[in-house]
């Protein structure tokens, strides 16, 4: 019989002594800011993505240099309102907040002046003229426009910076539209109408909540269940090589025979594994803590961020985070118990623990086709595989409508799975503590188990 | 031997060809000072282990107190493995609270007890600093508190003098003498004997997984002296060879060493001693444990 008093002793020890080190509220603290930049930082590179330019244009069909200037104009106004509309869009940021982060974004964005050259003459000469001039830095570059480009369809750009993309692409579009419009014209039709006509669909997702509700989704969606199941595969990581080391900090300090004299081993396993749980959990706690607080307004306004309005996540949804969490911790942390007690050092215990983190990886792999295709029976399967569910599960819940008899069987299976684990890695990490010395191999470890 | 503390009966363990202890069989009495003997690899640790239940018995059964050892009985003992160790990151009281809490002593008691083993040991203010700023000397004065920390009335130490300095060997002979007097039963497996000289009341010779001597240590010395007496008088060899009962005579520096027929009484040798004068002393010859170790050992190779 195991007893619960003994064990409560190892968890108290192992829970108090980890909450107390400061690399836990570094971590608590470091966790939140990185997964804000990982969200915040592209966003904010994108937007930063402008400039100012200044472009020569040499236009030898002599009537381009205008409209592409007016094109390019109209073109960098339509930027600016996209930006807004995007942020607006994606609900990040509210509707007059985003208005002023528009603001913000076009200071930021992209400038960039046409200044026609004088194309009469020998053109080669002009070209040469026009390129000393880039070359002394007086532009930034030179847009070409040969006399051959409304049937040729080539102009070309010189420049020593050409890995401007955004203002690469920006500059591409509008030549184009201009030609464009001018084949158009030139063909007898009117470019608005055909502009009219030609528009292109804009496709409006919908998400189709479990009740029949329909949300406008736009990626951010995506984006939360995303960074939802990386706080599950990194915690789940960090937490289970916790307990690895712990097991292997209790064989190298030889203090683990002191203890397995008084508690069993089994009752230390399971003692190590509920202790270092429990401190995940509480790190959960503090960042929902955390959560709450910088979303709430006051505070906010304190900040100075203007408020940051997190996307509702259903509470079903959170109430499987935190389950999928200790369900996922509880089977790696045991296999990461067994290998801590199978070997000496981390070194050697490299192989397996590599084995197994393998298994952590392989979701986020498998995680495009289960985004395509949530509800496919090859989906479903690899959600139900208990190795894969903490991750795959949760990331199929903020996809679509998961039935219930679905994730009341994930929940079953893995903890089938996890009495299974905890069961034959009890036998190696009773034979394994005690052993010192010699690596041992698979066929050992299968010795072990056999014997215990 | 009325009053075992602790019963071994016929205990075997085996490790695939590997006989580590074979129906080993032997009582520690009760306030006993109890000598585990034998050469490295014979089997002292595995049965340490085996009390302790650390390793199971494949036969035989283990009675502390005329019960069954088990999970909870055995924390009735204190013990000290060969392999010993403590968490280096944790403070030195509450690393001892924890010990205490495992063997099943209250966080408040544990901690009132922990602190006046401290303060005895001279360690009071070294109480909230972390075990791996202590010297290791200090460090196992803290492990020998976490051991004794529930008072338990059967002391288990295997192999507790090594890597102590003199200073420190000595200072746990003292405390071992004088728990031993308030009637704590101590087993100790060592292969140092001049501290079982010192320490035991009674042995156990443990050698190729097997008991080959076990008993009070004054009556194996006796047993393995023979009736042989130690004189210092003004008689030669051969006038003690002379003398009733004298079987053999040796000389020994200024001494002689008289042996006697076996159940012959010293009484004749010493009136007859007395009576011609020069009598300057008269002791019984007490072999060294070390002979009778070696000789015991040899005999048992020699078995084969």
């Amino acid at each position: 019989m195991i007893s619960w008093t003994r064990i409560a002793a190892i968890i108290r020890r192992e829970y108090l002594e980890r909450v107390k080190t400061k690399a836990f509220w570094i971590s608590t603290l470091l966790v939140p800011v990185f997964l804000g930049a990982v969200m915040i930082i592209p966003a904010w590179l994108a937007s930063r993505g402008g400039g100012t330019f200044t472009v020569a244009v040499l236009d030898f069909t002599g009537r381009f240099a205008e409209p592409l200037r007016a094109e390019l104009d109209d073109m960098l106004i339509r930027q600016t309102s996209t930006a807004t509309e995007a942020l607006d869009e994606a609900g990040i940021i509210p509707g007059e907040q985003a208005e002023t982060m528009g603001e913000m974004v076009e200071e930021s964005l992209l400038d960039l002046t046409l200044v026609p050259l004088d194309s009469s003459g020998d053109p080669e000469a002009a070209r040469e003229n026009a390129k000393s001039r880039v070359h002394s830095s007086e532009f930034d570059g030179l847009l070409v426009i040969p006399a051959t480009l409304p049937d040729e369809g080539q102009a070309e750009y010189v420049a020593p910076n050409v890995s401007a993309f955004q203002m690469l692409s920006i500059l591409e579009r509008s030549v184009s539209n201009v030609m464009v419009a001018d084949r158009l014209t030139s063909a007898g039709l009117d470019p608005e109408a055909v502009g009219e006509l030609t528009r292109r669909v804009d496709l409006r997702t919908m998400k189709l909540g479990a009740k029949g509700q329909e949300t406008h989704d736009q990626g951010q969606g995506f984006m939360l269940s995303y960074v939802f199941m990386m706080i599950i595969y990194m915690t789940v990581l960090m937490y289970g090589i916790y307990v690895m080391r712990g097991v292997l900090e209790e064989k190298s300090s030889h203090i683990v025979e002191v203890i397995i004299s008084t508690v069993k081993p089994f009752e230390l396993m399971l003692g190590k594994i509920l202790g270092i749980g429990a401190v995940g959990l509480t790190q959960f706690l503090l960042w929902s803590i955390m959560m709450v607080a910088i979303s709430a307004p006051g505070a906010a306004a304190a900040v100075g961020m203007g408020g940051l309005e997190l996307p509702a996540v259903p509470a079903i949804q959170i109430v499987f985070f935190v389950v999928y969490f200790v369900l996922g911790f509880l089977l790696y942390g045991t296999l990461y118990a067994g290998i801590g007690a199978a070997f000496d050092t981390e070194q050697e215990a490299q192989n397996f623990q590599g084995a197994i983190t393998m298994f952590l990886i392989v979701p986020l792999v498998l995680m495009m086709y289960i985004l395509n295709q949530p509800d496919a029976p090859l989906s479903v399967a690899l959600s139900l595989f208990p190795f894969f569910t903490p991750m795959l599960m949760f990331l199929r819940m903020t996809l679509t409508p998961v039935p219930a008899i679905q994730l009341a069987a994930s929940v079953v299976i893995m903890g089938a799975t996890i009495l299974a684990a905890t069961w034959i890695v009890g036998k190696i990490y009773r034979v394994g503590i005690l052993m010192h010395g010699s690596k041992p191999k698979l066929k050992d470890l299968w010795r072990w188990i056999r014997e215990a | 031997m009325s009053d075992p503390i602790l019963e071994i009966e016929h205990i075997s363990k085996r490790y695939g060809d590997v006989t580590a202890v074979d129906d080993l069989s032997f009582n520690v009495p009760r306030g006993s000072v109890f000598g585990l003997l034998g050469p490295n690899g014979a089997g002292k640790s595995t049965t340490i282990r085996m009390i302790m239940r650390i390793i199971m018995t494949d036969e035989g059964r283990i009675l502390l107190d005329g019960l069954p050892v088990d999970d909870d009985r055995r924390r009735l003992i204190g013990y000290l493995p060969e392999e010993r160790g403590l968490y280096k990151k944790m403070k030195v009281l509450e690393h001892l609270v924890f010990l205490g809490t495992i063997r099943g002593l209250k966080p408040g008691e544990s901690k009132k007890r922990s602190m006046a083993w401290l303060e005895k040991f001279n360690l009071g203010e070294w109480a909230t600093h972390k075990v791996e700023d202590l010297s290791k000397g200090m460090q196992q004065k803290v492990q020998f508190i976490g051991t004794i920390l529930h008072r338990p009335q059967l002391l288990i130490l295997d192999e507790p003098f090594t890597g102590l300095d003199p200073i420190n060997t000595r200072a746990l002979k003292d405390l071992l003498m004088a728990m031993s007097k308030e009637g704590v039963t101590i087993v100790l497996s060592t292969h140092v004997l001049q501290q079982v000289d010192e320490l035991c009341t009674h042995i156990c010779l443990i050698n190729r997984a097997r008991a080959i001597l076990d008993g009070r240590l004054e009556d194996i010395r006796t047993d393995y002296g023979g009736n042989v007496w130690r004189v210092s008088s003004d008689l030669d060899e051969q006038a003690l060879g002379e003398l009733p009962a004298v079987t053999n005579v040796h000389a020994l520096g200024d001494e002689m060493l008289v042996e006697l027929e076996p159940d012959s009484e010293p009484r004749e040798l010493l009136q007859a001693l007395a009576a011609h004068g020069g009598l300057e002393s008269f002791t019984r010859f007490v072999p060294g444990l070390e002979n009778i170790f070696i000789r015991v050992v040899e005999e048992d190779r020699s078995h084969d």
